[in-house]
């Protein structure tokens, strides 16, 4: 098949990538652009673990074409969080709370968690968890990620007032 | 050199709920699993697997048909040493050559550079076999157990004889008998088992990956590679969760990856994908449990009958301790002078039962904490009275005649949860499937034990080695290594260990780090197993803590104060007139420059008396034992019969907390693995495989399917291994299952004797209506 160009802006730089249309935005990302943040937990949107932000949505890279990917959008990958005031608050706060353990689910876990707050400054602790329902993790109970995430929220109102 | 020191008063790190030392990594997406790690030219690898259950291999051959020029294919002729898996048995092959026991056995390995044509390759490996009859089931295994145990293949089998439990039990008042069942239940980690083995020049190996285990992989591919022990390096890469899955299991990836990389001549790697993963991979054992208990009407307990039975599936592997520590929980908790127990694993021609938190514990407390419910009705007491009334004290004697010497937490556990969880004033109003509209709500709770460290005199006889290396890091300054082969797979590890070893030394906790182990740096501090980290060898780098700062102490006099003694505190040596003679880091840097780096070993020891007869199972099955009790809460739809259990009560004796964040981390996880285990997760035996592949298929919670928790520490530190830990790793999952089943019992009326309980087995149950105890007035 032949191979498609794409200019995307990943994490806030420019990027570019050449590949096949059909190949999935997870292996284009950890294998073509280094990424090797987002994780393959399962391979058939079950897990979350591969969760990225495209153009302000929250998608799974490993159900996605990376040909689906139009020119010009903007990725948001874990190692982009720490550019961001949220997604340093988050990363603070899944620290202090102990919301890690193995954090094989974390790269998926913490992007769902940014793409939450950037569109709700004030999640209840149902919306949290409804919004990471696709985010399985198997080490924690849930209840160390729901805690951060809330923290997390609570200093980012703080911070920008709302 | 002499300014004076401004506090001395020191912070333990040990109790402190410090930040995970990992974190930092990992939410940044930084750690690297085994699918990350950069290994040039690295070819993939595939594993050809038997379609069939049980038969005998007649003839491997390759397509003629098929391009196998970028292809390497290994056979068991291409195994250099004993094509043997040593485990526990020493009758699994790493390919099989012979007999084949189990759907999905392997039967040859391919790779090839990319991991499409390793799978088209394999695709193009036939085999004849000659089909035999299997045995598949845990429910045909049992029904041949009740009629005749001898027309099964018994793995292995163990006994415990305390009393005489058949001649207590006729002249017991009341006589209670129940059965009970669960089934396979799957590790689930959300990293898939990856692996990788690099051939060196100088024809060692170099094998890389997700382990629980660096020294389980040596010895065995010394075995199969003929290789010395220093030809083979081990080091583990960031564990994506294990929780047993990567205990033994790893081992066989191990071994295939090296033999296709030793034959191929270039790195091979193999990463599972998820349905791989979940078809052939290590499980729970399936559990069949049958206990006679004879009472008295006043609730004593006079004699205990259990038969502990497992499917071990194919092969022996590690069943034998799985079903070791089964038995020794599943009489454990209780004042009884007759135990017997029986204990055996039989096979079952399907993927071999392994190692999952617990360790066969779960499956022995879901039967025993599901019977005293039975048993306490049976005296006409509630579920807490007949507990409190039995529960095993400090000075009591085990069903293995051991004696609970101290940091014993029972009945506090037992006493503090019930009064947590308003349970006597909850109990009176559960519904017992009489209300007829709204839901129906029940309470039940469950007490428990759990051993910490190997079963019997294993840590006695193991003593766990730790080294700690003071040497300049990255930054320059000085830095300890943990040097341990200890894992961190997310149950916090490489917190704790720090921690310790910082109070240890008494010096800042950011001097202190703990690498990946690697076989090439790291003393045998064991398998990270059976709940013995914090333990075991938490105490030993505490040891090797105390005697680095001893020497340190002994370097700084000689060299630096003229004799006079100093004291390292808080990362100053200071003076018997608390003058600081100089700070942690300029006598370290002043060590390297003279003598180099510092190393230190210790060994893990235990007091004397601790008895253990491994062939009568009696004396002290464990060094000290960790505590819990549960209370559940939950509400049954009376139109679906779905269980939704609305809260959690636990309150847990693990001993010193040393973190009380990842402490409280691994009981949330490990009360939701086991609420999974309890109501949602299902894997059976279809065809020889199991049903269910994917997460789709095979639910656990989510974040919408957790209870309420409220959770709770009482500590009875264990004075033979300072900090005094003992072990929380297992623990939270071993009483839920149980808990939830007698809530349910109080909800519904219906004594449910099969895990998980699923809205299906429970109308089964009900329309069923043969529920209760099987109850007969005894002969005195």
């Amino acid at each position: 098949m032949n191979k498609i160009t794409r200019s995307w802006i990943v994490n806030g730089e420019p990027r570019e990538a050449e590949f096949a249309p059909v190949r999935r935005l997870l292996d284009v990302l950890r294998e073509d652009l280094g990424l090797k943040g987002t994780k393959e937990g399962c391979g058939e949107g079950e897990c979350g673990a591969c969760t990225v932000i495209v153009n302000g949505q929250p998608v799974l890279a490993c159900l996605m074409a990376a040909g689906q990917v139009e020119d010009q959008a903007e990725i948001v990958t874990v190692e982009g969080l720490e550019k961001t005031e949220t997604g340093r608050i988050l990363q603070q706060a899944y620290i202090e709370k102990g919301a890690a353990q193995c954090g094989f689910c974390i790269p998926g876990m913490i992007v769902s968690s940014y793409a939450l707050l950037e569109q709700h400054a004030h999640p209840d602790a149902g919306l949290i968890r409804e919004s990471h329902a696709g985010n399985i993790c198997r080490c924690t109970g849930y209840e160390k990620i729901v805690e951060a995430i809330q923290t997390a929220a609570e200093r980012r109102a703080g911070n920008t007032g709302s | 050199m002499s300014t004076k020191a401004k506090a001395s008063k020191r912070i333990p790190r040990v109790g402190q709920g410090v930040a995970r030392l990992d974190a930092d990594e990992k939410v940044r997406g930084l750690a690297e699993y085994a699918d990350d790690l950069q290994v040039p030219d690295a070819w993939y690898g595939y594993i050809v697997r038997s379609p069939v259950s049980h038969g005998r291999l007649r003839a491997l051959t390759l397509d003629p048909d098929y391009d196998w020029s970028r292809i390497v294919v290994v056979t068991p002729d291409d195994i250099p040493g004993e094509n043997i898996v040593d485990m526990m048995g020493r009758d699994m092959p790493f390919i099989a050559h012979d007999e084949i026991q189990y759907r999905g056995e392997p039967i040859a390995l391919v790779a090839a550079p990319t991991r499409k044509q390793a799978r088209e390759a394999a695709a193009h490996v036939r085999a004849d076999i000659e089909e035999l009859p299997p045995l598949l089931t845990l429910g045909e295994m049992i029904d041949r157990y009740k009629r005749d145990p001898s027309e099964l293949h018994e793995l292995c089998a163990q006994t415990i004889r305390k009393g005489d439990a058949e001649r207590a039990l006729e002249e017991a008042e009341l006589v209670v008998e129940g059965e009970y069942r669960a089934g396979h239940q799957e590790q689930l980690y959300i990293e898939p088992q990856g692996m990788v083995a690099v051939p060196e020049k100088d024809g060692s190996v170099f094998i890389h990956g997700s382990m629980q285990c660096p020294y389980f992989i040596n010895p065995e591919l010394c075995v199969t590679l003929d290789l010395p022990p220093e030809k083979i390096r081990v080091k583990q890469s960031a564990v994506g969760g294990a929780f047993g899955g990567k205990e033994e299991f790893p081992t066989l990836l191990a071994g295939y990856c090296a033999l296709l990389a030793l034959k191929a001549k270039r790195p091979v790697k193999i990463i599972y994908d998820r349905h791989q993963d979940i078809l052939y991979s290590t499980k729970r054992h399936p559990v069949w449990s049958r206990y006679r208990t004879g009472l008295d009407k006043d609730g004593t307990i006079r004699a205990l009958c259990v038969e502990y039975v497992l499917d071990g599936g194919a092969y022996t592997t590690l069943s034998p301790v799985v079903m070791y520590r089964g038995i020794l929980h599943a009489a454990m908790g209780y004042r009884c002078d007759h135990v017997w127990v029986d204990g055996y694993v039989f096979r079952t021609n399907t993927f071999p039962s392994g190692a999952f938190r617990g360790f066969g514990a779960p499956q022995a407390v879901w039967g025993l904490e599901s019977h005293v419910d039975d048993l306490a009705k049976a005296c006409g007491m509630t579920p807490h009275e007949f507990r409190l009334r039995n529960a095993l004290r400090e000075g009591d004697v085990t069903p293995t005649g051991g004696v609970l010497r101290h940091s014993v937490g029972s009945p506090a556990v037992l006493t503090q949860t019930v009064e947590r969880s308003g349970f006597v004033e909850k109990l009176s109003r559960c519904s017992h499937g009489r209300v007829s509209d709204g839901k129906w709500y029940g309470i039940g709770m469950s007490f428990f034990a759990h051993g910490a460290g190997f079963t019997g005199d294993g840590e006695a006889r193991f003593k766990a080695k730790v080294a700690l290396d003071l040497e300049p890091g990255e930054d320059g300054w000085p830095v300890v290594l943990v040097r341990a082969s200890s894992t961190e797979m997310g149950q916090g590890t490489f917190t704790i260990l720090p921690q310790v070893a910082a109070d240890g030394l008494c010096i800042d906790l950011n001097r202190v780090r703990n690498p990946y182990p690697d076989t090439k740096y790291v003393p045998n501090s064991g398998p990270t197993v059976a709940s013995r980290t914090a333990m075991v060898v938490g105490s030993t780098v505490y040891g090797a803590a105390q005697k680095m700062k001893k020497q340190l102490e002994e370097y700084v006099t000689r060299e630096f104060t003229g004799g006079q003694a100093v004291q390292l505190v808080d990362g100053q040596f200071l003076t018997a007139d608390e003058k600081v003679a100089m700070t942690f880091e300029e006598a370290a840097t002043h060590h390297f420059q003279h003598r180099g780096p510092l190393r230190v070993y210790d060994q893990f020891r235990l007091p004397d008396y601790l008895q253990w007869d491994q062939k009568n199972f009696v004396g002290d099955a464990y060094p000290s034992y960790s505590w819990g009790c549960n209370v559940a809460e939950v509400e049954v739809d009376p139109r679906t019969l779905e269980v939704n259990v609305l809260k959690v009560t636990g309150v847990y004796d693990i001993g010193k907390v040393l973190n009380p964040v990842l402490a409280k981390g691994q009981l949330e996880g490990g009360l939701v693995q086991a609420l999974g285990y309890a109501v949602m997760e299902k894997i059976e035996i279809k065809d020889g495989l199991f049903d269910a592949s994917r997460m789709q298929t095979y639910v656990i919670p989510t974040t919408l399917d957790i209870p309420e928790f409220d959770l709770d520490f009482v500590e009875f530190p264990y004075e033979f291994a300072v900090p005094g830990a003992k072990g929380v790793g297992e623990i939270p999952m071993n009483g839920l299952g149980p808990a939830i089943a007698n809530a349910v019992e109080q909800a519904t009326g219906v004594r449910m004797r099969e895990l998980p309980i699923t809205p299906e087995t429970l109308f089964a149950a009900m329309t069923r209506g043969a529920s209760g105890p099987l109850l007969r007035t005894g002969t005195a």
